[in-house]
């Protein structure tokens, strides 16, 4: 493998888990250049070997555990982990990341991804390490929460194992249910569920090995200088109060959505801010390996637990479904983070059902706004798919299709992914974000809400100047979750592509400058894309959910904050081509070829 | 006053920039400066568009005419204002122009016992009107007012505007700066009264329980300074929850509430 750039091994470990099987897949050097790690490779994979229209929770349908260069590298927020399968939530390409010592051990088993396929007749847990892929039986770990799942097998597997698991919501295919390791999850998109289908309760790695940088000096000088920079003000608010702090500020300039969308302001927020929350129940914060940043806030729950706080769970579990009650939102969040649910898709959908329940669209008088203990008995149904919850466990998309009528109206997501906690109507650069990105409604994979809140242009009247905003924001995105980095990072970088084309360089040796990545990211963007429109996704799509275009919001000045469709189909038609793609949101082949992407489409 | 009106400070910024902020933020612009030919105007905000008078000194219907050509189709009302109005309050701004009804063309506030067609609203489709009075050197805007529909808003309906009354209860949006004593008068009061509001962990930097806060202040700039921040790539602010700026000079009128983010506000 002499051939092989530096922060690679060139290969992926392909597992059949059905009958055991394992075969690696080489990664040649201008494939790792054209998709670099992470998500980018990720897609690729998909790409390769996903067969066309599989059903996401079918046993041919793979899911890959991504790598990438930077990880264990000294570069600090590197050791993430990209998870990657088609999801069965959305029925479309999806991508969630993790953090911590998973991806430094997965990587350093030897290779730059693990792709999982098949299926087991019983539960079973799939370790790799230096020896290739086994599969084990796992009855005893079966129905466990994916954090005592994980303490199980690692004590029985010994400390140099780390593992990725899923809770019992994973199990039973809730379509969006998580993948977790170290008490973080690749939420996003019902990645539990698809390892779920394959009767995988986890999967383990250990490190095996080491990976060489091309450079490990000029790598080492980078690091001490990104780790100087990421004490500064530009993670400040991650350091000090987490992501929590943006509730408040968020109900200050109405984006805090509120009962399902029906508000931007929510009343009862402050008893949910970070800013008092912190001090009466901040008990530590932790940081992921490899991270200078620390951006983990770890609350107290009612009871003695602990819990992760983050300003999604908190939105979503809290002022989305109208509880205001800190301990419900707290033990709502770790209930989550027990059944391994998307806290943002479990809130989404409770509230649809919430207000579907109250206009009495769906039979269940038990669940209103504001109800703490429904939300509650919510989430304990959908984790154990009864009652109520085996509709709810199917995500707003199917549930509302399947109650039919008005409620469809009501449910709020693109492409079957509910949305994150910024409300499109006052954020509209982020409303085209969330409309066009490949992965549906999402506030990681298109971050345009920064347009929006810096100041650069109203933010209430979206035009197609708005798009230039969504572009690169989504090609930033695509370069971070490839290499991998962490998003709280991306304040330091005055001038991001350059700057990470030097660490790419540094690790790889690759001569590769800013002009080259951000090719690299119009390529995974598209590469996504194109992803989704093999297994049909048409411009109808890119859209948004009939409440943001028909009802508008009064903020505190007075003023009223309306999106028209007109306005949507500007920004996308700006969008569009702004991408070089046409009115069908598709690129030409001229396009496909400059970019390397024909042979995607073979 | 031995400054041209425009330049003058008031509480940290020029009347010129004052004002324009003031009808920028009521109305949503386009806000056109108009000026006497070759005149030197202080720093404006982006956006803000200059026209000129065609003829120097010919009295406020040149201006009018001049500003409601620049502004032609983009706008059916104009508000219409001086620039010697450090007091001008956008919910006076909003209420006059709000009061320009579909039957008439002008809508005129009465104060203090006397009309001001320098803080009026204007159809713009007032234009050939208003050319035909220049025309016949009719230069006074009492000869508009005789040949078009005018809506005379007396204090008490001004009055009757629950923001007007409780931010501008003397009317002093119509005060204007004619001697140097008037100047030296508008100095003396003090900056309009504000809320300052701290979010995540610029409040913690404020200190516990000083959330929010009542201050004195005519600029963010000024407000920033007034909680111990600067407006940079890490803080910007918003003004009454609506857009979100870094720019220090944006006018505040009394009020007002100010919160200031983290500018890496998001996930």
């Amino acid at each position: 493998m002499a051939d092989v750039p530096g922060g690679y091994f060139g290969r992926a470990l392909v597992v059949d888990v059905t009958d055991r099987s394992a075969e690696h897949l080489a990664l040649d050097g201008e494939t790792l250049r054209r998709y670099v790690g992470g998500v980018g490779l990720g897609t690729y994979l998909m790409h390769r070997l996903a067969p066309r229209g599989v059903d996401a929770l079918a046993p041919e349908a793979p899911l890959a555990f991504v790598f990438s260069p930077l990880v264990g590298t000294p570069l600090t927020t590197s050791a993430k982990f990209a998870v990657v399968a088609k999801s069965p939530l959305t029925d479309r390409l999806n991508d969630a990341l993790a953090s911590s010592h998973f991806a430094i051990a997965g990587k350093l088993s030897g290779h730059d991804a693990l792709v999982v396929t098949g299926a087991r007749e019983a539960p079973s847990v799939l370790l790799v390490d230096g020896d290739g892929a086994r599969v084990q039986d796992a009855a005893d770990l079966w129905g466990l929460p994916a954090a005592d799942a994980e303490a199980r097998l690692r004590e029985r597997l010994g400390p140099a194992w780390r593992i990725a698991a899923i809770g019992p919501a994973g199990e039973r295919l809730v379509r969006y249910a998580t993948v977790s390791h170290d008490g973080r999850h690749a939420g996003r998109g019902g990645l539990g569920a698809v390892l779920g289908s394959k009767r995988i309760k986890a999967v383990a790695v250990r490190a095996a090995t080491k990976c060489a940088t091309a450079d490990p000096q000029r790598v080492l000088a980078a690091a001490r200088d990104l780790r100087e920079r990421s004490f500064g003000p530009a993670t400040a608010k991650y350091r000090e109060l987490g992501t929590l702090a943006n509730l408040l500020a968020f109900n200050a300039i109405s984006t805090l959505p509120t009962r399902n969308f029906q508000a931007a302001t929510f009343a009862e927020a402050p008893q949910l801010a970070a800013e008092d929350l912190a001090e009466a129940r901040g008990v530590a914060r932790n940081s992921c390996a490899s991270c200078s940043i620390g951006c983990e806030h770890i609350y107290a729950t009612k009871g003695g637990g602990r819990v992760r706080v983050e300003y999604e769970n908190v939105f979503a579990l809290g002022p989305l479904c109208g509880v205001s009650d800190p301990d419900a939102v707290l033990a709502a969040s770790a209930r989550c983070d027990a059944l391994g649910l998307d806290t943002i898709s479990a809130g989404g959908t409770i509230a649809w059902a919430m207000e579907c329940a109250e206009q009495g669209l769906i039979d269940a008088p038990w669940l209103r706004f504001g109800d703490a203990g429904a939300l509650l008995r919510a989430l304990d149904e959908i984790g154990a798919r009864r009652a109520l919850g085996d509709l709810l466990a199917e995500g707003s998309r199917r549930a509302s299709a399947e109650v039919g009528g008005e409620a469809q109206s009501l449910a709020v997501h693109v492409k079957g992914l509910e949305l994150p906690g910024y409300e499109p109507r006052t954020l509209q650069a982020m409303a085209l974000g969330m409309a066009v990105n490949s992965r549906g409604a999402d506030h990681n994979r298109s971050g345009a809400y920064e347009a929006d809140l810096a100041g650069g242009h109203d933010r209430l009247a979206g035009s197609a100047a708005h798009a230039a905003a969504a572009i690169v924001t989504e090609d930033r995105a695509a370069i971070m979750d490839s290499l991998i980095l962490c998003k709280f990072l991306r304040g330091v970088f005055a001038d991001p592509f350059p700057e990470w084309a030097g660490l790419l360089g540094a690790v790889t040796g690759w001569d590769v400058d800013g002009a080259e990545l951000e090719r690299t990211a119009v390529r995974i963007v598209l590469a996504k894309r194109l992803f989704n429109l093999r297994e049909g996704w048409t411009c109808e799509e890119d859209w948004l959910p009939e409440r943001f275009l028909t009802e508008t919001l009064e903020l505190e000045s007075g003023r009223i904050a309306a999106l028209t469709p007109e306005q949507l189909h500007t920004m996308i038609d700006a969008y569009y081509g702004g991408r070089g793609l046409d009115g069908d949101g598709l690129p030409d082949a001229d396009r496909l070829e400059a970019l390397s992407l024909d042979v995607l489409v073979r | 006053m031995g400054t041209p009106k425009a330049a003058l400070e008031w509480h940290g910024s020029t009347l010129l920039r004052r004002v324009t902020g003031i009808v920028a933020r009521a109305t949503g612009g386009p806000v056109v400066v108009v000026r006497a030919p070759g005149q030197e105007l202080p720093a404006l905000p982006r956006g803000v568009e200059v026209t000129e008078d065609a003829r120097e000194g010919r009295g406020p219907l040149q201006g009018l005419a001049a500003g409601l050509a620049a502004v032609g189709g983009r706008a059916e009302v104009a508000f219409v204002s001086s620039t010697d109005a450090p007091l001008l309050h956008p919910a006076f701004v909003r209420l006059v122009v709000g009061a320009l009804n579909g039957e008439h063309d002008v809508a005129l506030p009465q104060a203090a016992g006397f009309p001001h067609p320098l803080a009026a609203a204007y159809r713009t489709a007032l234009l050939p009107a208003v050319e035909e009075l220049i025309a016949a050197d009719r230069m006074r805007p009492a000869f508009l007012f005789e040949a078009c529909r005018v809506r005379r808003l007396e204090e008490a309906v001004l009055l009757a505007d629950p923001a007007v009354a409780a931010f501008d209860p003397a009317l002093d949006s119509v005060l204007n700066l004619n001697e140097p004593a008037d100047y030296e008068a508008a100095r003396a009061r003090p900056a309009p009264e504000v809320t300052a509001r701290c979010f995540g962990a610029l409040r913690r930097g404020l200190g516990a329980g000083r959330d929010p806060l009542a201050i004195h202040a005519a600029t963010l700039a000024a407000a920033a300074a007034a909680v111990g921040l600067e407006l940079d790539e890490h803080v910007v602010a918003a003004l009454n929850g609506d857009q979100i700026t870094r720019d220090p000079e944006v006018p505040l009128a009394t009020g007002d509430t100010v919160a200031f983010l983290a500018a890496d506000a998001g996930g």
